[in-house]
């Protein structure tokens, strides 16, 4: 219980002790930020069995009070902030990267570019990507030089100072365009197109010869941005036994761990990263961003180094989701039963892989839809272009293509006279259907899915 | 520099700032006040919201010269030693939140809105919180928060939306 | 005039690496008063992955969720995890707390036996309790095995265990094989109201319901489905990142890279559909990102319903919905008959 004559008498002293800290301007009360010091535990959290209980989140309640401590919210001594200077320009090789004019500023305490990391290159199948890039540009957002200085400001007036010659290259932004045998070759690979994935289930031209109704449409999705409300954030403090300690907005840490070591040519056991709790991560944060490159200005200075991502940066150089092109071919028979399906993919895989195969063989897999389709042929590649990196994105391709698969099922539904939900169901795997990929599905359950969905929103029943 | 004199969170605070300092940096940096969060730095996502003399504001959008002789009240000012302020307690219960990071500015701009005394309607509340941006949570349970509180601290009834199937 | 029109969109969608390597590690340490604490090595991102796992080990130790204290997300500190990606934080690492938390079980049964007078496989935990099956009277409370098992017996009850999805690697030329171990399944309704004018679309009501397994936190998944819905309304709405002629992007803020606000957002009626998977933790699969993929088909359906025309390209913006009604009109006219 609070003792309140004992609470009175702090009161009045700390009324007193604020009285003389306002006539000498000294903070020597500390800001007001008062939380109950009696905690208030949800029933559910005190319920046993655990399980299916709508327990409260302590994370939650610290998020409420403000006192969760994001990246941003976390100063130490000494600690410096670093800036990226981003290219500008969508394909270019660097002649010439000058920071002397940026060294002189106020404030700076270091430059860094990518001829001066280890091993200037990751991502987590393909190691494609430089840091900072140093030899060629391939797209615009790609970062050239970080600066650290006292203040972000500071770091921010420093990036215009720095001198980057470059000799453009012709960029190309269209998947299409850049699969074509005589287009420039952006990773001078002998094609652009990095990536393939094929399906091969049943007999395709069978199936299609057996159906009564063919139908063809060619489905397109745009580049999607994460947002992430806290943008990417990392402060590094390298200490003297060689030790870096990076809290980071990253979302998987021990891979990440191993990332940084082999950029930093450093034993993994000399490198700590502990997450806080991310302001959000929909696939956005599971990729080293500026962790070694303030890992290396931090070794530099001496002092800790933060980067927080500005709203800019979190758009032009971290990951979005692919643009796909999807063309679908479909044969069925007349009650409505899919018979064949073909699917072909191309993936505007941005400049550099990141997290591409993965989309790319999930929305493979994924692309006939929750439905039995016995003959089916699904090709689909992915493609450097000159653009915004693509990478892991809520859904790793699945949203692209259900808009695709699902778009095309009410195109049949209509043409061929079935309800919606009817021509669903007819179709949908059940306990045991096999998938795609020959797997036998279990605990499957897409026909209650849809008829709870349907119910609840009063389908049947509803009228324009 | 510029000196600032403000009363935040009922707390008469002082500093001396570059004349171009927004209030979101004087309270994060030279007041330590972190709840308001930096999120896009122009005003567009409301991650900064707080309260100028009752007013919720962007802190990123005011300069602290002109928040200088004002109250401001922060996230950090709204529980007291005894209890959660309700609007955090709701949002709690409810699992509003869940990166956290539009927390703070989501419960001033409520408290800016439910402080208004107006009777209120779900359209209502999602007009006042149309400048807060969330990514995580599609608003829904931050409006039953919302509700939850409102209708705890004014006694009064937010209409409910019609339900749909049994 | 303002049209009105239903849609649906299904999925289906796999937990976990396709067909790759994607283990949890976690160690559960009881402790002298029968509460927990819970090591992992992944990091909350925001979804409550870290009261999920804490009621996955609450359980299998028979404790609260309160009981149970996670510590996560440090390279020094804590166990390997593959991380906050591909829906699987529920599952793998889920699988994983559960393992362990049945090792420091195993001690405190081992433990608990011979001072109930049974064999350990004749225990169980349930309610902070140790108790003989069938004979619930027969019980000592956990936190008095906790402390024998420590100060008299020796023997810290400290689990460690591991978990991977068991896969089978695809063909290269054919994509057969097993490349995840389960699947969740999942609908979305969407009503829609399109005004013929303008092209605008307004999404008035969205139904949910989706599979995830045993939901372990009810209130949590709902958070998961209504926040995937928004994703899925600004995908197809709303979201596009636009670039001039040289490859820089022209709408790199919150200005005018538009997403969903509160008064975007329909009326949500979510449904979680009951299922049990025998191999994820206590029946429980995963939820985060199938939650963000059916929405953009069910829309775009709906707007199919309301005006008749088919958007093929992403994202259904009025401009575009506009010149898709504008081209049915003119193709209508076409259709029509010669004048007598």
């Amino acid at each position: 219980m609070v003792d309140e004559t004992k609470l009175a008498e702090k009161q009045e002293t700390v009324e007193t002790l604020r009285k003389v800290d306002d006539d000498l301007r000294l903070p020597s009360v500390p800001e007001r930020n008062f939380f109950p010091k009696e905690i208030d535990i949800a029933p559910a959290r005190l319920q046993t069995p655990a399980i299916g209980q709508r327990a409260t989140r302590p994370d939650g309640r610290l998020h409420g009070l403000g006192q969760t401590k994001y990246i941003d919210d976390m100063f130490f001594p000494g600690m410096l902030h670093a800036k990226i200077k981003r290219a500008g320009v969508a394909h270019a090789k660097i002649k010439s990267i000058d920071v002397s004019e940026a060294q002189k500023m106020p404030g700076v305490q270091a430059t860094l570019i990518g001829s001066e990391i280890p091993v200037n290159s990751f991502g987590p199948s393909l190691q494609d990507q430089p840091l900072l890039a140093d030899q060629v540009v391939r797209h615009a957002g790609d970062g050239i030089a970080a600066v650290a200085a006292v203040t972000e400001q500071q770091a921010l007036d420093a990036l215009e100072k720095i001198k980057v010659v470059y000799e453009e290259l012709p960029p190309v932004f269209d998947p299409i365009e850049a699969m074509s045998e005589d287009a420039i070759k952006i990773h001078n690979n002998d094609s652009n197109i990095y990536a393939s994935k094929t399906i091969i289930k049943g007999d395709i031209e069978q199936g299609f010869k057996d159906s009564d109704y063919i139908f063809e449409r060619r489905f397109t999705t745009q580049m999607v941005e994460h947002v992430p409300m806290e943008p990417h954030a990392s402060i590094a403090e390298w200490d003297a036994n060689g030790r870096v300690t990076l809290h980071s907005s990253l979302g998987r840490i021990t891979l990440g761990r191993a990332d940084i070591a082999r950029t930093l040519e450093m034993p993994i056991n000399r490198i700590r990263i502990i997450a806080t709790v991310v302001g959000g991560n929909f696939g956005g944060k599971n990729e080293i961003t500026t962790e070694p490159i303030i890992s290396l200005l931090s070794k530099k200075t001496g002092h800790p180094v933060k980067c927080v991502f500005t709203r800019e940066d979190e758009f032009i150089s971290s990951t979005t989701r692919h643009p796909f092109i999807m063309d679908y071919k479909t044969g069925v028979s007349k009650e409505g039963k899919i018979l064949a399906r073909k699917v072909r993919i191309v993936c505007d895989g941005g400049a550099y892989c990141s997290w591409t195969e993965t989309t790319l063989g999930k929305a493979s897999i994924l692309s006939a839809g929750p439905y039995n389709v016995e003959n089916l042929h699904v090709d689909a590649y992915a493609v450097y272009t000159t653009k915004t990196v693509t990478g892991a994105m809520r859904g790793f391709g699945a949203p692209q293509v259900c808009f695709a698969y699902e778009s095309h099922m009410d195109d049949i539904a209509a043409e061929l006279g079935i309800e919606p939900l009817e021509i669903r169901l007819m179709n949908a795997f059940n306990e045991g259907s096999s998938s795609p990929t020959g797997q036998v599905l279990e605990s499957v359950v897409v026909s209650d899915s849809l008829i709870m969905a349907t119910e609840r929103f009063g389908w049947k029943e509803w009228q324009k | 520099m510029t000196d600032i004199t403000l009363n935040v969170n009922g707390e008469v605070k002082t500093a001396s700032v570059p004349p171009e300092t927004t209030l979101l940096k004087m309270l994060r940096e030279d007041l330590n006040f972190t709840g308001a969060k930096i999120g896009c730095d122009v005003g567009d996502c409301g991650a900064c919201t707080v309260l100028v003399d009752g007013l919720a504001v962007n802190a990123c959008l005011m300069l602290a010269a002109q928040a200088n002789g004002k109250e401001v009240l922060t996230i950090e000012g709204l529980s007291t030693l005894d209890k959660y302020h309700p609007i955090q307690k709701a949002f709690e219960d409810v699992a509003a939140l869940q990166c956290g990071f539009c927390g703070p500015g989501m419960i001033m701009a409520t408290k800016a809105l439910i402080d208004q005394e107006q009777e209120l309607t779900r359209d209502q509340i999602k007009d006042a919180l149309s400048g807060n941006l969330c990514r995580c949570t599609g608003y829904t349970k931050i409006i039953d928060g919302v509700i939850d509180a409102y209708e705890k601290i004014t006694g009064r009834k937010v209409p409910a939306r019609n339900p749909r199937a049994a | 005039m303002i049209h009105r029109g239903k849609g649906i969109g299904c999925m289906w969608y796999p937990i976990g690496f396709t067909a790759a390597a994607n283990p949890s590690a976690a160690t559960v340490k009881v402790n002298e008063d029968g509460t927990a604490t819970l090591l992992t090595g992944t990091v909350e991102t925001g979804q409550g992955s870290l009261t999920v796992l804490a009621q996955i080990a609450a359980e299998e130790l028979g404790v609260s969720t309160d009981d149970i204290h996670v510590v996560s997300a440090d390279t020094d500190a804590t166990p390997m995890d593959t991380g906050a990606i591909a829906s699987r934080t529920t599952y793998v690492t889920g699988n994983a707390i559960k393992l362990a938390a049945e090792h420091a079980k195993q001690i405190l049964f081992e433990v608990a036996a011979p001072m109930l007078g049974v064999q350990p496989n004749q225990l169980e935990a349930i309610d902070r309790k140790i108790q003989v099956q069938y004979f619930p009277q027969r019980s000592l409370p956990i936190a008095d095995v906790a402390l024998q098992a420590q100060f008299v017996m020796g023997r810290p009850p400290i689990g460690s265990a591991s978990y991977n999805p068991p896969t089978v690697g695809m063909d290269p030329e054919t994509g057969q094989g097993k490349p995840f171990s389960t699947y969740v399944y999942a609908t979305q309704c969407a009503e829609v109201e399109v005004d013929d004018e303008t092209g605008e679309v307004d999404v008035l009501y969205m139904s949910a319901a989706h599979d995830c397994g045993t939901a372990i936190n009810p209130m949590l998944v709902e958070g998961q489905i209504e926040g995937g819905i928004s994703m899925g309304l600004g995908f197809a709405l709303q979201e596009e990142m636009l670039f001039n002629d040289l490859g820089q992007q022209l709408n790199p803020n919150l200005t005018n890279y538009i997403m969903p606000t509160s008064l975007d957002m329909p009326e949500i009626d979510v449904d979680i559909v009951e299922n049990f998977d025998p191999t994820g933790p206590f029946g429980a699969k995963g939820v985060g990102e199938p939650t963000a993929v059916p929405t953009a088909a069910a829309i775009c359906n709906a707007i199919f319903d309301a005006v008749g025309v088919r958007i093929t390209s992403l994202p259904a913006t009025a401009e575009k919905v506009l010149m898709a009604i504008k081209d049915k009109r003119l193709s209508n006219q076409r259709a029509l008959p010669a004048a007598e």
